[in-house]
């Protein structure tokens, strides 16, 4: 009776292998497990009652409304070719360098992260338009496909970005029930803007260290870079590359200024950023009626996608709940040897495995809320537990067999290119994703000391 | 069987196209809520939970038609590599074993709660908000009803390949 939860996830991910969309999946097991429990006796069906209310407070949650809005920007900037400019104007300026063209890359993939923060679109923008460049230019395929591969995952940490602001809803919620737990009835909060504060330091370490390592690969082993120099177009002058640089600059240091300086919320500064994309591609002459109807679609897609899979996992909670799976996860982390350590171990082993199968969205909405809490009554800090988990994600994504962001750049790489060379270029990178966790880990300041200080 | 299905697919596509132009008209209302908040000091509620009710509406009325064009999450490390027959018979069975149950507890659970706030007119409970909480708590019930369209019209065209494949070559 106590293991019906254990058995319902189980099941659960079992179903999801099968490939039929995740949150119905999510959605149809719990309520099987909910009626097939009725019938025996073991479910109050009373306890559905909670759900119009469940769904009705994801529909009027204030912060969720910066999805749709990051949601529409990324699409708009992906759709007017913002992003290929800028590679364009980074290479002409850094392409005559030795690993200039993957350094560019890099800066253009951080750049693009920040303002979309979908890892797929990322990986596949970069893949059609840096791969063939790269490849021409006689850049080692490893080296290639491992530089864009790790780039599109930056999308997840480095802010602002939709992930963190899913993570930060749920994390939210999560503090507030382990301090009401502990008994602390004016609890603490944890806010997006906390989150995108603590992620920003880690993110910048991890574009310096994946820049470093295109630096140590020019020294040692020059051969595996371009071996001419690229030339894509003209040298552009210096002023034609601040016209095509400032802009989306100007763009994401705004809407990130505007949310870490407690100016404005997520939100509003999402509306502001969407509204500054479609300014950008007025200025690039690519803003007309039909950019505007194909973002607006995708738009529409994408965000009922992500809402769909909040309502599929918050019924799919709800009976999990109910069937006690909170206390079960708790009493076996009570038992667990290790104690506080050993807890977040398991935690971060588990999350990196499940990263293999399900994504970001799914783990934040699914797993976070059941161990969440159990964590943050343990102590941890809420900032820095969100940040560990999105490093140890975005490192499960670029993880082979299974990355994610391995299965996107397969789609569009050529055939000549060897999957098993895509898996040895990004298995350096990996290595600079186990080093930042481990720094996290070591100095924790590393994402909480930015929040705390704009905090004051 | 098939009309019925056509018939479905391009309400669902109006539907859907339409509504999507409200994700940019969510975009112009934010900024006018922030430009009248942070240039003139002017706090506006009811535009600000317009694009509630504007959100609200685009996923939920979206759901259905975004799985018309198939682009809901799944976990694919074993299906993309199915056949095309096996992933037919997967959509078929988890339309109406999974997607069918949850629209019909949604539906059947929300209906009271939804009544209930219509007896009652229920408003906003800002002061100056929209005074149609009702409306926005129909919502729930819309998504569960277009999924089901959406499902019969899958249904018919799942079943219609699979009888196809069926057929000696």
């Amino acid at each position: 009776m106590e293991l019906i939860p254990l058995f319902m996830f189980a099941a659960v991910f079992a179903a999801l292998l099968l490939g039929y969309p995740a949150a119905a999946t999510l959605a149809g097991v719990a309520l099987a497990f909910a009626l097939g429990g009725a019938v025996f006796g073991v479910f109050d069906l009373s306890d559905l009652g909670f759900l119009p209310g469940r769904l009705f407070g994801i529909a009027t949650n204030q912060t969720l409304l910066a999805v749709p809005l990051f949601i529409f920007m990324g699409v708009m900037l992906e759709k007017t070719q913002i992003a290929e400019r800028l590679l364009d104007s980074l290479t002409g300026l850094m392409g005559g360098a030795r690993g200039g063209l993957a350094i560019a890359v890099i800066l253009v993939g951080m750049l693009m992260a920040a303002s979309t923060g979908i890892v797929g679109a990322t990986v596949v923008t970069l893949g059609l338009i840096a791969l063939p460049t790269m490849l021409s230019a006689g850049y080692d395929s490893r080296v290639a496909t491992g530089t864009i591969a790790a780039t599109g995952t930056l999308g997840q940490i480095i802010p602002p970005s939709i992930v963190l602001v899913l993570l930060g809803d749920v994390l939210s919620n999560a503090y507030q029930q382990a301090q009401l737990q502990q008994g602390i009835f004016a609890p603490q909060t944890v806010s997006v803007g906390d989150l995108f504060a603590g992620a920003l330091i880690p993110g910048l370490l991890l574009v310096a260290f994946y820049i470093g390592l295109i630096l140590l690969i020019a020294w040692r082993k020059p051969e595996r870079l371009e071996g001419r120099a690229v030339r894509t177009r003209e040298k552009p002058s210096l002023s034609e590359l601040a016209l095509g640089l400032t802009p989306p600059l100007v763009l994401i240091v705004a809407v990130l200024g505007a949310i870490l300086g407690g100016y404005s919320t997520p939100t509003e500064a999402a509306g502001v950023g969407a509204v500054g994309a479609l300014l950008l591609a007025l200025a690039n002459g690519k803003l007309n009626v039909r950019a505007l109807r194909e973002t607006s679609q995708e738009t529409l897609k994408t965000t009922a996608m992500v809402f769909f899979i909040l309502i599929g996992a918050s019924i799919f909670s709800l009976v999990f709940r109910a069937y006690g799976g909170d206390e079960l996860v708790r009493s076996t982390f009570d038992a667990m040897p290790g104690g506080e350590i050993g807890a977040l171990l398991i935690v971060m082993l588990v999350l990196f495995l499940l990263g293999f199968i399900l994504d970001f969205i799914e783990i934040t909405f699914v797993v976070v809320p059941i161990v969440g809490p159990v964590l943050l009554a343990m102590g941890f800090d809420p900032v820095w537990l969100g940040i560990m988990i999105a490093v140890n994600l975005q490192t499960s994504f670029l993880t082979p067999p299974f990355g994610f962001s391995l299965f996107y750049l397969r789609g569009v790489t050529p055939a000549s290119v060897d999957t098993r060379d895509i898996y040895r270029g990004v298995t350096p990178f990996i290595g600079l994703q186990l080093l930042m966790l481990l720094l996290l880990a070591a100095f924790p300041a590393l994402a909480t000391w930015l929040p705390y200080v704009l905090k004051g | 069987m098939k009309r019925i299905a056509e018939a479905i697919d391009l309400f669902q596509d109006r539907l859907g196209q339409s509504l999507s132009w409200l994700t940019a008209a969510m975009v112009a209302a934010t900024l006018i809520v922030v430009v009248l908040r942070y240039g003139f000091g002017v706090g506006a509620i009811a535009l600000q939970e317009s694009v509630i009710y504007m959100n609200s509406l685009v996923f939920l009325a979206g759901i259905a038609w975004t799985f018309k064009e198939d682009r809901h999450v799944r976990v694919d490390i074993f299906y993309s590599r199915m056949s095309t027959r096996s992933k037919n018979l997967i959509d078929l069975a988890g339309h109406l074993a999974l997607l069918l149950p949850m629209c019909v507890v949604v539906f059947v659970w929300s209906f009271d709660w939804m009544l209930a706030s219509w007896r009652i007119r229920e408003s906003s409970p800002e002061v100056g908000g929209i005074p149609a909480i009702y409306l926005l708590k129909t919502l729930i019930l819309v998504m569960p009803s277009l999924l089901v369209l959406q499902i019969i019209s899958e249904s018919i065209k799942l079943v219609m390949a699979l009888r196809n494949s069926d057929e000696p070559k």
